[in-house]
């Protein structure tokens, strides 16, 4: 199927015989996806997006962790910050854009710290239940056990939370990605979604679709492996349940 | 064993001889596996008819070929002489899982308005007809609920009033007590015999309490398993109106009791 | 219940009072450079400011408008493609597997396609953030129409239901969970799509807005029109909350 649709576009864009601004044909995509993986263009903005979506990630996902278990393990703390959490969560992602620019200006920084701010929040609340549904007895066990605060973190929080944190870190991760190629192509002159602007504004349009395809292929290769980790690092049961 | 059998029967509430239902030779074979084989069942107007055997024995098959739910591969079902094509609105069936089966957005009355919907009843009819039917099977108070704030036994009642929505000639009822409480169980029993007692219905009866099927039917038949068969068929001869204490201490009741347990051992063995 | 929990909210309440004071606090000290960060009393008067000359009103108003249509467009296309889609399925086993591969892909990463198509219009914004919104809402729809009971479906077989009937009273209404929680993710998308859009497409809204106020470094009125976006998210999610509960009444209770 849609195998189908490729060869048709083929056949459109070559019985056309016009040179579009706006389209290509699948192969000219090919050979254009081609030249740029092997001209070292591509990877390097691959590199690059990678970098601070990975970098951003880190940070939101060790701020998410810890206000995350901190406010699963303190119920009163949790409720304390109701209001605070609830009013900050809701502001899109890319409204902290001009901020960032006005505090880091272009690079990776700026891109970092939104990526973070859009990753914090699904990673928190998430950590946040997981750690608030571990079984009561679990912490009892650890009460009776004596086991300070880190310990009681380290050795029961954190495992037992572990498969559900995963699952959030998952979410997060195609977060990440989708932040950053969003804010490249905002603004930010870097990675893949600058390419892909740049692409579009010198009227490539084969790049462009070939850019397109490829950051498709990153997001898919990168939720694939992520579930396939799910799997084998906590079995079959995690993924269905986390399907849900 | 069978000395008990020496005494004169209790005449048998004699069901009208009027055959409505009817295997004639039915195989069915799902996904290459043969399930039925040489079904011959002759169900009577107005008859209560109790179907037991072991798991994989077709029972429900069996039920779903009446319903018109599945096709048989050989031979025919056939209501009033006629094959059973698809599923008819004056054959109801009542499933055991009651808790899919209803619709958990709809209220009590909503589901029950499902039913008059389907047999395009007029809108401005639908509330005395839900009231009636919800007043017969004891749900009048719980109209304005949703299946999920209803027990168990509730929501098997409020199944039991959408299948009456339908006015049907014929109730199939496959293992409609199994998921309750014992208490709850015989409520229900009685009601049923008393609707179908009203409403002079056919009921195919799917069950695997022996002593469920003994109380509710004017028949029992028995099925063997792999592929199913029908075994043999047990009339029962016990009067009516039953009652849960009397009835089952009769003689006649203990008697079939004794043969039932005895099949269900031979034929699970 | 309720007396607690109106007393833990007035709780939150204080602590979120306090982080605005401490707010105040790191701005009046000057611990960041006031270019960077206002004080809130700074961005207040901003947010009034712009509510007081009616310029906030139509920024926000051009982006709810944006956000609203592309929305809408994508439920309905979402929904009834989902729809047939999910029942059918033929049509599940040959369109899964590229729906499942197109996923992941970011939709901002059809914004050059849709500039060259479309140009830096209003259309070309409509488009990106309908097709953003789509995703989510599709596949929700696809999942929840796949996850029907199949007891009710020979209900309805056995109560002699048209197919129409089916789909409206059964597979509707049994798949309107997935369906609105599909809605609400699509909302948030069409939120930073229409900021996106507008900061790219130089549409008159909130995202062009703000990116002004960053570039002239007018920190009061960049930090008012965040907490506008920020308002926007929290009652369009609250709205759809509101309606979720309505229409999932049968859910809760018990």
């Amino acid at each position: 199927m849609p195998l189908a649709l490729v060869v048709v576009a083929e056949i459109a864009a070559r019985s056309s015989e016009m040179t579009s601004d706006t389209l290509a044909a699948p192969t000219d995509i090919v050979l254009a996806g081609i030249r740029a993986l092997g001209n070292g263009t591509i990877l390097a903005a691959t590199g690059q997006t990678l970098a601070t979506a990975l970098g951003g990630l880190g940070l939101g996902l060790g701020i998410g962790l810890v206000f995350g278990i901190l406010l699963g393990i303190f119920p009163i703390a949790d409720k304390l910050m109701e209001f605070s959490v609830e009013a900050f969560r809701p502001i899109p992602s890319v409204a902290l854009l001009p901020i960032a620019m006005l505090v880091f200006g272009f690079g990776y920084r700026m891109e970092i710290s939104i990526v973070a701010f859009g990753t914090m929040w699904p990673i928190l609340i998430l950590t946040r239940a997981a750690v608030a549904g571990i079984e009561p007895r679990l912490l009892e066990v650890s009460r009776v056990l004596g086991l300070g605060l880190l310990a009681r973190v380290f050795k029961i929080v954190l495992p037992a939370a572990l498969p559900r944190i995963f699952v959030a870190f998952r979410l997060a991760a195609g977060v990440a990605l989708i932040v950053a190629v969003t804010v490249e192509i905002a603004a930010n002159p870097l990675g893949l979604g600058y390419a892909i602007m740049s692409a579009q504004q010198s009227l490539d349009p084969a790049l462009m679709f070939a850019l397109l395809v490829w950051i498709g292929l990153i997001g898919w290769v990168l939720n694939w492996g992520l579930v396939w980790a799910q799997g084998r690092l906590f079995g079959r049961a995690a993924v269905v349940e986390a399907a849900q | 064993m069978t000395a008990v059998d020496i005494r004169p029967r209790a005449p048998v509430s004699a069901p009208s001889t009027t055959p409505l239902i009817a295997f004639d030779r039915v195989d069915l074979t799902l996904g290459g596996r043969k399930i039925l084989e040489g079904i011959d069942l002759t169900i009577g107007q107005g008859e209560f008819v109790c179907v037991v055997g072991p798991s994989g024995c077709g029972k429900t098959t069996m039920l779903r070929l009446i319903a018109g739910l599945f096709q048989p591969s050989a031979g025919r079902v056939t209501y009033q002489g006629k094959p059973i094509a698809k599923p008819r609105q004056d054959i109801a069936i009542v499933f055991q899982d009651y808790g899919k089966a209803l619709l958990p957005w709809r209220t009590v009355s909503g589901n029950v308005a499902l039913a008059l919907e389907a047999i395009g009843i007029p809108k401005a009819q639908h509330g005395d007809r839900i009231g009636g039917l919800l007043a017969k099977v004891g749900l009048a108070k719980h109209a304005d609920k949703y299946p999920n704030q209803l027990s168990g036994g509730m929501q098997q009642r409020l199944q039991i009033a959408r299948c009456l929505a339908q006015e049907p000639a014929v109730l199939l009822m496959d293992e409609p007590f199994g998921a309750l409480d014992a208490m709850t169980r015989q409520g229900l029993q009685d009601e049923v015999l008393d609707i179908v007692g009203q409403s002079g219905a056919t009921v195919f009866f799917v069950t695997h309490d022996l002593e469920e099927a003994i109380y509710l039917g004017d028949r029992v038949i028995g099925l063997l398993p792999n592929p199913g068969r029908v075994a043999e068929s047990f009339p029962v001869g016990l009067v009516r109106p039953r009652d849960q204490l009397a009835t089952r201490e009769e003689p006649e009741f203990l008697r079939l009791r004794r043969v039932l347990f005895d099949f269900i051992k031979a034929a699970e063995a | 219940m309720t007396v607690a929990r109106l007393a833990w909210f007035a709780g939150s309440l204080v602590v979120g009072a306090l982080i605005i004071l401490g707010w105040q606090w790191i701005a009046d000290a000057k611990l960041v450079s006031p270019v960077f960060l206002p004080g809130p009393d700074r961005a207040w008067a901003a947010l009034v400011r712009g509510f007081a000359s009616g310029t906030l009103e139509e920024k926000l108003f051009g982006t709810v408008e944006r956000m609203v249509y592309g929305w809408l467009l994508a439920s309905l296309v979402g929904i009834a493609l989902g729809a047939v889609i999910g029942i059918s399925a033929v049509a599940r086993a040959y369109l899964a597997p590229m729906l499942e591969f197109l996923r992941p892909l970011p939709a901002s990463a059809i914004i050059p396609v849709a500039i060259a198509l479309l140009g830096l219009s209003e259309g070309m914004v409509l488009a990106v953030i309908a097709f953003g919104a789509l995703w989510p809402m599709l596949l929700a729809t696809i999942h929840g129409f796949a996850a029907v009971e199949p007891r009710l479906y020979e209900v309805s077989r056995a109560l002699g239901l048209s197919r129409w009937s089916v789909i409206w009273k059964i597979a509707l209404p049994s798949a309107l969970p997935d369906i609105l929680s599909g809605m609400r993710l699509g909302l948030t998308i069409a939120l930073i799509l229409a900021v996106v859009g507008e900061m790219l497409a130089s549409r008159d809204g909130l995202g062009l807005w703000i990116l002004l106020a960053a570039r002239s470094f007018r920190a009061p009125d960049l930090f008012a029109g965040v907490i506008v976006l920020g308002l926007l998210g929290f009652v369009s999610a609250m709205i759809l909350t509101v309606v979720e509960h309505r229409l999932l009444r049968w859910r809760a209770t018990r």
